[in-house]
């Protein structure tokens, strides 16, 4: 164990630096995200106690029809869908963080978010015969463009600028919403509103499937993408010197974040300011490398959105605040709080 | 100075020639002969006459006291902090307002002094928070700074906005069509209600200019010349709470028409803040004028609420100056 808490894990020809302290970490915040879950499924508008959850996964015959149904497809699937979007917000927040180097990159801040609910929009308004399986795939691409834009309106990703500039694309584009929404047919409005509002009421075990086949792969490419990742922080000169191939490392680390927000919104709508949030409590948490990084950013954005949700859905009964606000309201003053701490910089 | 007596002309020109247009354009197409005869020769029976009068006329106040206040609002603010990117929707004034009017509503608080001048306190509320925090830290107030706090603390302020709406069905009823910040459905008590607040905000932004003016050369050189910087500042600050608050009350959060119209009279005009002032309040009422009217054409049968023309517009303008001042 050298000075910095790390120890090498060995495994036939592959070895690892890992720091115990990290692990232990997140496996506590892991355990916490956990308990939150199975809070979040005995409690609701019909409470069902813990014991009976339990026989319920194991032996789902045991429980009436009726909290079978509420736990099985209502609950679940909804808390489920809570995890896996704040898992990919917070690892899309935290990739787009380093490889901008800007403290202040969230993809759902620079109109990532905006651009793929248009594109969203488009599809569900031109093309209503589409099922919803096509919204990811679309809204990818409306992100991806939108991404496309802002870097290329920005020139240079790492400085403030590149924030400024994103908020006005995503102005633009939620004006074009507003001009789609209004010039529409009256019954895919509301098709468009129900999905707008998203929040994580209308989770069912197709999305959770969607969302997971899509976290998947980004999430490997991002780990995979992550050594290099630390050596481009040292700048394009030496990470090159050292043999990172830069652009198209850029490349992938935009790509991945931009597609893990854009199936986030797909799924349920817009939910913002995880990815600004979890990798900056992660780093506070962690430290270390990369990997800790961007595991440590999924965990902690999993537990940010489980959280939300359980109080937007808990707190005001029988009112349910979308989780999307909830996180809002803690957002905004995160964000103040960065620029606080940047005060002297710009 | 002959440069900005025509500037006056063609602008009122076109500002009549504007509001023609905008009370001729609706469910039905009335010529802008029948709009003038209405006015002076008015007859009660003619049902197009009545129309204009009872109904249009209403749209076109609202409209020209909302585009003539946030105007000037925009005006006062980018000199206030220095900043051309200074507009009421970006730096949070039309969120706090909105965020004001929506409380008191859900409260259930009706102030004896009305909607004006609640949004006022809201919009003054916020921009001093977001002054008093984007002025800390060594470097000061930069533009950059000012912006990003604006626009973090305007996003805030709307998801507060958003949790009383959703707690608070009747609230929501009684806003939604406002919130999107929509022209339609005005009514006169609010109009003047907010021309009163409008007018006074006016009349303290024409006496303030020149110091403003001379604020422009400087802290240090505006004190030389005897202008007492805090107090200018603040009656400023109280110009610009009474405008965005009349507009606000008026039409919703309407944004992007105070970041226009003052850059295109300094680049077309004076930079004298004198002219700037009341040519903005013409320029403004006509701007907001025409995307009133495009709302209403671009997308015939659907009409957009005005908001979303102005910000269809305003955004790519934001973008432009944004990459152009941070180099």
């Amino acid at each position: 164990m050298n000075r910095a808490g790390l120890r090498a894990v060995r495994f036939s020809s592959f070895s690892a630096l890992v720091r115990p302290k990290a692990l232990l970490y997140l496996a506590v915040l892991s355990l916490a995200a956990l308990l939150l879950l199975s809070f979040g499924l005995t409690h609701g508008s019909l409470p069902i106690p813990a014991s009976a959850i339990g026989r319920a996964l194991f032996a789902p015959e045991s429980l009436t029809a009726e909290a079978r149904y509420i736990v099985m497809d209502i609950r679940l699937p909804r808390l489920l869908m809570a995890v896996l979007c704040g898992a990919m917000l917070g690892m899309a927040g935290a990739a787009m963080q380093s490889i901008t180097r800007n403290g202040l990159a969230d993809p759902g801040l620079i109109g990532v978010k905006e651009g793929c609910s248009a594109a969203v929009l488009l599809l569900i308004f031109q093309f209503p015969a589409l099922g919803p399986y096509w919204r990811p795939l679309i809204g990818m691409a409306g992100g991806l463009l939108t991404a496309l834009l802002v870097v290329a309106l920005a020139r240079d990703i790492s400085r403030p600028r590149f924030i400024l500039i994103g908020i006005g694309v995503s102005w633009a584009f939620a004006a074009a919403m507003g001009v789609f929404m209004t010039t529409a047919d009256v019954r895919d409005v509301q098709t468009a509103m129900l999905w707008l509002a998203g929040s994580l009421h209308a989770a069912s075990w197709t999305l959770v499937g969607i969302a997971a086949a899509w976290t998947v792969p980004a999430f490997t490419l991002l780990l995979f993408t992550a050594r290099a990742a630390d050596v481009a922080l040292l700048g394009n000169h030496t990470a090159t010197g050292l043999g990172v191939r830069t652009s198209r490392l850029a490349l992938l680390r935009v790509f991945a974040p931009v597609v893990l927000t854009a199936a986030c919104v797909s799924c349920v709508g817009s939910i913002g300011f995880v990815g600004l949030i979890a990798p900056h409590m992660a780093r506070l948490l962690l430290r270390g490398g990369q990997t800790a990084l961007l595991t440590g950013s999924a965990v902690l954005g999993a537990l940010l959105v489980l959280a939300a949700d359980n109080v937007g859905r808990l707190a005001f009964l029988p009112l349910q605040l979308p989780a999307g606000i909830v996180i809002s309201l803690i957002g905004g003053p995160f964000f103040l709080l960065l620029l606080w701490q940047r005060r002297d910089r710009f | 100075m002959m440069r900005t007596s025509v500037a006056f002309i063609l602008f009122t020109l076109l500002l009549l020639a504007g509001a023609i247009a905008h009370l001729s354009i609706g469910a039905r197409v009335i010529a802008p002969r029948t709009v003038v005869d209405a006015f002076f020769h008015f007859d009660p029976r003619n049902f197009e006459h009545s129309v204009i009068v009872r109904l249009r006329l209403m749209r076109l106040c609202a409209a020209l006291v909302t585009g003539a206040a946030l105007g000037v609002a925009g005006v006062l603010l980018q000199s206030v902090i220095r900043n051309p990117l200074g507009e009421p929707h970006i730096l949070g004034l039309n969120a706090g307002a909105a965020l004001a009017v929506v409380l008191t509503s859900a409260l259930g608080l009706s102030l004896p002094f009305g909607r004006p001048l609640i949004a006022a306190a809201g919009a003054a509320a916020l921009f001093l928070l977001v002054l008093t925090f984007s002025s800390s830290g060594r470097t000061g107030l930069t533009p950059m700074k000012v912006t990003l706090c604006g626009v973090a603390m305007s996003g805030f302020a709307s998801s507060i906005t958003a949790t009383v709406l959703i707690l608070d069905e009747q609230t929501l009823l009684a806003m939604r069509t406002w919130l999107a910040g929509d022209l339609a459905g005005v009514i006169g008590e609010t109009i003047a209600s907010a021309a009163g607040a409008a007018a006074v905000g006016f009349a303290l932004a024409l006496w303030l200019s020149p110091s403003l003016n001379m604020l422009a050369l400087g802290d240090r050189m505006a004190q030389g010349l005897g202008v007492s910087l805090l107090k200018t500042r603040l009656l400023s600050l109280l110009a610009i709470a009474l405008l965005c608050g009349a507009a606000v009350s008026v039409a919703g959060p309407i944004g992007f028409i105070g970041l226009v119209v003052p850059q295109l009279i300094r680049r077309l005009v004076s930079v004298d803040l004198r002219v700037m002032v009341p040519l903005s309040a013409l320029c403004g009422a006509l701007v907001l004028l025409m995307a009133d009217i495009a709302a209403r054409t671009l997308f015939t049968p659907y009409e957009l609420a005005t908001g979303v023309m102005t910000a269809l517009v305003g955004a790519p303008v934001f973008i432009l100056m944004a990459s152009r001042m941070f180099k």
